[in-house]
């Protein structure tokens, strides 16, 4: 089973005194959905770039498979905050663009882009120009194409941090459902506590200066979700209360309350 | 679901005082929206009516300053019978299809120009110099040395509009290259795009917006080089029908022509507005 290995990471950019990050380690396996939270300046996004393949790290490994990560992949799709979607592309073109980089042919693309549409629920938004669709459309749409390579690994920076409050718990459900169908890794930053407890097979809460893991949790509520039980039963149990005030407490620690 | 000490106020009826609105508030008056294009109008025909009263008092000479009457019958005259060997259309013609060849010219340099200095350190190293050079230069400058290296055939008219014309396209496609967000070529590299896939497919549509701006602007400075390109041995064109009458002190049909000159760049910039608006209607609306 193909494993996303971090191995005592540590990031220092150019130019900088001290290191973003220093010492991280995290295993994400196929089946996992690991959500870094923490506060501004923790280095969450630095780990997903290296996991990327867009940042390098100073020191440690990060490796695929125990293959070195040295560029971003194919085996590894992005998904960021902004939809970085293709205005001059129609909703199923943005989906087909790594199809058509692949070299396959446009009956195939189309219809591949299609079944990936309706997945996330757009089915006959194919025909609609990026800029005609709502911010929950077109980050649905990017999740479409990011998946569109088939990728071992979805790595999603704050994919629903521009989204008003309504849209973003209904992409929760939507992201859910995308991991529980496609079988992806997942890893995933969000300044979010509830959204990270929702979706995390695990958290991993980091702190600033330089960033580094303060704890980690193992969670069950994305699976519940996947078993069947409504999110808002979910949202609801008093388990559910009680891991958010832990995860909170966690984030805040060593900050004057 | 009951929702605390929530109600809402029952039964109010409209115009009822609800402690916000004064009574005796009178509504304010509403301001007189003054259109622009309807201050233009005004400018323009009251600059007509200045250039008649001038022309039909005889304050100026017709040799100065022809009488916009005057002017109109030149242009029917001139449309229908010619100047200089060749009817008004004719003279278009020429002028347009050198601009037009020049900006075929540019496009095909300043693009490519444009990307290397956009995506390549060496590129903007060895372009954007020549550029900064060769941008000030007016173009009366290097005509001499143009006419000295090429002739006076048409290949040196088209040269020296299309000089005209290599900065903006290039600097245009520069900044527009240099403007792809970070973030879509991660997406694009992430999804496996070579270098070459990401110029293609991510770099370019990405600044063709800017690249069409820099079109734009291009075709009026190639227009307005127009007399300057036309003035060694030219047979036809605006300029070159503007200065054989300025040597024969026709001052009508000078005007007529720098009339007919500014029409013409008011129309090329109506069409490319409406190409911009066609080619890349997602421009402004990210």
């Amino acid at each position: 089973m193909p494993h996303l290995v971090l191995d005592k990471v540590s990031v220092h950019y150019d130019g900088q005194p001290a290191p973003a990050v220093e010492r991280v380690s995290l295993d994400i396996g196929k089946d996992d959905f690991v959500v870094l939270v923490g506060r501004s300046g923790c280095g969450k996004t630095s780990l997903l770039n290296v996991a990327a393949g867009l940042v390098e790290p100073a020191w440690g490994k990060a490796t695929i498979d125990g293959r070195p990560i040295t560029a971003p992949g194919p085996d590894r799709a992005v998904v960021f905050q902004n939809d970085a979607l293709f205005p001059w592309l129609t909703a199923r073109e943005n989906v087909a663009f790594a199809l058509r980089l692949h070299g396959v042919s446009a009956d195939a693309r189309a219809r591949r882009a299609d079944e990936l549409l309706s997945l996330v629920k757009l089915g006959d938004a194919g025909d609609k120009r990026i800029w005609e669709l709502s911010g929950g459309m077109r980050q649905r749409v990017g999740l479409a194409r990011a998946l569109a390579a088939e990728p071992e690994f979805l790595l999603l920076d704050e994919p629903l941090g521009a989204l008003d409050a309504l849209t973003r718990e209904r992409m929760q459900t939507t992201l859910l459902d995308l991991w529980g169908a496609s079988r992806v890794g997942v890893l995933m930053v969000t300044h979010g506590i509830e959204e990270a407890l929702v979706l995390a097979t695990r958290v991993v809460v980091l702190a600033p200066g330089p960033g580094h893991v303060v704890r980690t949790f193992e969670t069950h509520f994305g699976r519940r979700y996947a078993a069947g039980e409504p999110i808002r039963a979910i949202k609801a149990d008093p388990v559910f209360a009680a891991a958010r005030a832990d995860l909170t407490d966690a984030i805040f620690e060593g900050e004057a309350a | 679901m009951s929702v605390g000490t929530y109600s809402e106020r029952p039964g109010a009826k409209p115009g009822e005082n609800d402690g916000f609105s004064v009574p005796w508030s009178r509504p304010r008056p509403k301001r007189v929206v003054i259109s622009v294009r309807l201050v233009s109008a005004i400018t323009i025909l009251m600059l007509l009516a200045a250039w008649t009263v001038s022309a039909s008092l005889q304050l100026v000479s017709p040799v100065f300053l022809p009488s916009p009457a005057a002017v109109w019958a030149k242009f029917v005259v001139v449309a229908r019978d010619g100047f200089v060997d060749a009817t008004l259309l004719q003279h278009l013609v020429a002028s347009l299809g050198r601009v037009f060849a020049a900006l075929i010219a540019a496009i095909v340099v300043g693009v490519p120009v444009g990307l290397a200095i956009g995506v390549s350190r060496i590129g903007r190293g060895v372009f954007d110099p020549l550029l900064e050079f060769l941008r000030p230069i007016p173009p009366l400058a290097y005509l001499p040395l143009i006419v000295i290296w090429f002739g006076i055939g048409e290949p040196s008219k088209i040269l020296v509009i299309a000089i005209a014309m290599l900065a903006p396209v290039a600097l245009s496609t520069a900044a527009g290259v240099r403007g792809v967000s970070r973030e879509r070529i991660d997406a694009a590299r992430s999804m496996g795009a070579t270098r070459s896939q990401l110029i293609r497919h991510v770099v370019l549509p990405s600044a063709l917006p800017s690249i069409l701006t820099g079109l734009r602007i291009a075709l009026g400075a190639g227009w307005s080089t127009l007399v300057a390109a036309e003035l060694v041995a030219a047979t036809r064109g605006l300029g070159f029908m503007i200065q054989s009458a300025a040597q024969f002190l026709v001052t009508d049909v000078v005007v007529m022509g720098i009339l007919v000159i500014a029409m013409v760049a008011f129309a090329l910039e109506f069409v490319i507005r409406r190409i911009e608006r066609a080619l890349v209607p997602w421009a402004g609306r990210e």
